[in-house]
């Protein structure tokens, strides 16, 4: 299936491109694009965040191709002492991985193995809690395709899907026809649970506002209810949900055909974290004993439920892994980078198209100062200005291809644009694993 | 046997062998030579430790510890006295034997423990008595004796045995606890007891239920005094009205077997 068709001399269309802005991996984009500017001039069916994805992204070809304390090297040159940092440290820590593509994860992986080194994605500053509380209890999955042919009940709970993954709701889940929904919108009931209201308020059918930090207290409520029991009033009291107002949620909930929940930071990052995760799946479970109900977290970094998945077929686990000893071992808290790096463990650490030095914790970015970091990134950040080593890749789905992770765990091919005068995460990563793999053995 | 530290490890040391159990026996020499985990590398012992005196059952480790992970992993018998803050896992999967730590100690303090007394004159970090993550049991015997204050999740999990903490306590304190006693003196944080099965939390101040508990009656368990006696006489101090003192019985969690109670003094 080709998709590229040449339109004019220099223009060229795209059909089917995807978008990999964030998680809904979004495959029917129509791209239109410059070649002599190498820009993206028209996105077709891309929502207000893809249409600005594709519309800023522009290659800086002045920029060098890789740097080492901020002077202009050859790839070569920096891929040697790249290697030489992770080769010489005792404990290195490879971070990121979200915004790349799932061949460029599964190097990632290989070179992690090879260094003995501990290896974490950016899952653990976000849906992280959501893997550590359906450990314990057990995910009652679905996919997306599922939920638009199926799903007549739709809860966003802690999330705010129009502002952020616009097309979740117009493309996937609420406005759709299916199989099973033939008048779309009019067949499906959506509610939407927060702490405040959100532009998703507005394309709700109900709206259950919940007292900040106690959603923990909430699902406890839902699950007494669908499971028989009685709610005393300490429940309004803790939640401010009026009783009333949760037992029509819980029999609304359980009287529906097919049901969704999609959730977001508003659980996983606030007190309670893989508790709250954890009370969700449990109460999916719980309403799985009167109709079908499934969970679905609303992943945010386009390739970063990849990121999970790879790592888990890789090694067993989704994130937060370590090597040391030279079998793959997780325990969040113990090898979750962030953890890691406020306790001034790591000695080195290559990140992968992420920024950490902007949004982690600052005893984290004190320490990270203090080492040999490894930078991959498209574009200049923090993380790229503080490290050691810089390199500067295409940008995924843009510019190279490869393969991506749909939030509910589908494999989606990209199409890129236009070529990008830099290498990819993956044209990088392979030369330093074999460049890693002869220090090693000049070691021995 | 005593080991101090000479040299204090620049990333994590995963030291396992370091408890009376697993130098039984050993010569110095030979357990300057035993190999430990820095980071990515397999080191000798010696690198790091002096090793001074003959091992009798009695193990004492000083020295800058607070990048030493497991130290009494798997300890059955004699004695071990710790000077300084420690990092993780202290005492995981001891069934007997006694650890006296005189500071700070992080995550996972006597994880998945079967028996034998860890004693912290300290803080500890989270996950204090508790299960690995997933599991349905965590500790299945012993005590904790924890000065300080915890973190999160104390006692989770928990299927038999003491954890008793001085200070405050974190959010879900007896998270998913299948049976066994935890005594908080100070404060505990919120969700005390979500989803137990059965089980004792007690806690010497106000605390709020998560509203699955109910509210049972006001009286003064016997037994208590009892608990209280004896974590007196291993050095908590204990308010005399506490002995005599009316508590609060919370049963829970409704969404789970209802057995458990949460005791919380009222006067």
């Amino acid at each position: 299936m080709d998709s590229s068709v040449a339109a004019e001399p220099n223009i060229r269309v795209v059909k089917n491109a995807t978008c990999t802005f964030c998680g809904c991996v979004c495959d029917d984009m129509e791209l239109t694009v410059d070649l002599d500017q190498k820009r993206i001039t028209k996105a077709k069916n891309a929502c207000v965040l893809g249409k600005a994805w594709f519309a800023e992204h522009s290659v800086d070809e002045s920029r060098p191709v890789a740097m080492i304390e901020g002077k202009e090297v050859s790839l070569d040159e920096a891929i040697d002492e790249a290697a030489k940092i992770l080769v010489n440290a005792r404990f290195p820590v490879i971070y990121g991985m979200s915004n790349s593509t799932s061949e460029a994860q599964r190097e990632t992986v290989k070179m992690a193995d090879l260094l003995s080194a501990n290896v974490d994605s950016t899952s653990s500053v976000c849906h992280g809690p959501t893997g550590m509380g359906l450990q314990g209890v057990g995910e009652p999955t679905t996919t997306l395709g599922e939920v638009k042919n199926r799903a007549d009940m739709i809860v966003y709970w802690g999330c705010n899907p129009s502002d952020c993954h616009p097309r979740l709701s117009t493309h996937y889940a609420v406005n759709p026809k299916g199989m099973y929904i033939p008048n779309g919108r009019k067949d499906r009931t959506v509610i939407n649970v927060d702490v405040r209201s959100t532009t998703t308020t507005n394309i709700a059918d109900v709206f259950v506002q919940v007292k900040p930090g106690s959603d923990f207290e909430l699902l406890w409520g839902l699950r007494i209810l669908v499971r028989g029991g009685k709610l005393n009033p300490a429940f309004e009291e803790q939640t401010g949900v009026p009783i009333d107002v949760i037992e029509n949620l819980a029999s609304r909930l359980m009287s529906c055909n097919y049901g969704i929940l999609f959730f977001g930071m508003g659980l996983t990052m606030t007190r309670g974290r893989h508790y709250n995760a954890s009370a969700l799946h449990m109460l999916a479970t719980d309403l799985n004993e009167h109709t079908h109900f499934v969970v679905k977290p609303a992943r945010g970094h386009g390739n970063v439920t990849g990121a999970d998945t790879v790592m888990s077929w890789q090694t067993g686990y989704p994130f937060g892994i370590n090597f040391n000893r030279g079998y793959p071992r997780h325990e969040p808290g113990e090898f979750t980078t962030t953890d890691i790096m406020c306790r001034g463990e790591a000695d080195a650490a290559c990140i992968i198209a992420s920024d950490p030095m902007a949004n982690f914790a600052k005893p984290a970015i004190d320490h990270m100062k203090k080492i040999p970091m490894i930078s991959f990134d498209p574009k200049p950040t923090p993380t790229s200005q503080a490290a050691r080593v810089a390199f500067t890749t295409a940008c995924y789905g843009i510019n190279t291809p490869g393969t991506v992770y749909r939030m509910d765990d589908i494999p989606i091919p990209l199409r890129p644009a236009f070529e990008s005068p830099f290498p990819s995460d993956l044209d990088i990563l392979k030369p330093l694993v074999k460049r890693i793999r002869e220090l090693k053995r000049a070691q021995y | 046997m005593k080991l101090t530290v000479h040299t204090p490890p620049e990333v994590p040391l995963e030291a396992e062998i370091l408890s009376p159990t697993s130098l039984a026996g050993l010569s110095e020499a030979e357990v300057s030579a035993l190999i430990v985990h820095h980071g990515n590398r397999k080191e000798a012992l010696g690198e790091f430790f002096s090793v001074n005196g003959k091992m009798n059952g009695r193990l004492e480790l000083e020295g800058d510890l607070s990048f030493v992970k497991l130290i009494g992993q798997g300890m059955a018998d004699g004695e071990m006295f710790i000077e300084g803050n420690v990092s993780g896992h202290l005492g995981c999967g001891m069934s007997g034997g006694r650890i006296v730590l005189n500071g700070d100690a992080q995550d996972w303090v006597g994880e998945d423990m079967t028996g034998g007394s860890i004693t912290i004159n300290g803080n500890a970090g989270h996950m204090v008595g508790s299960g690995v993550r997933g599991a349905e049991q965590g500790m299945l015997g012993g005590e904790i004796f924890v000065r300080g204050n915890c973190k999160n999740e104390a006692g989770g999990a928990m299927r038999r045995g003491l954890v008793a903490i001085g200070g405050n306590s974190g959010d879900f304190t007896g998270l998913n606890m299948v049976a066994g006693t935890v005594i908080v003196l100070g404060e505990m944080g919120i969700r005390t007891g979500s989803n137990m099965k059965r089980g004792s939390v007690i806690s010497m101040n106000p605390a709020r239920m998560i509203p699955s508990f109910s509210y049972s009656c006001t009286y003064q368990p016997i037994f208590l005094r009892f608990y209280l006696n004896y974590l007196r006489d291993v050095g908590f101090e204990i308010d005399d009205a506490w002995l005599n003192g009316s508590y609060q019985r919370w049963c829970g969690d409704a969404i789970s077997l209802n057995k458990g109670e949460v005791l919380l003094y009222q006067s």
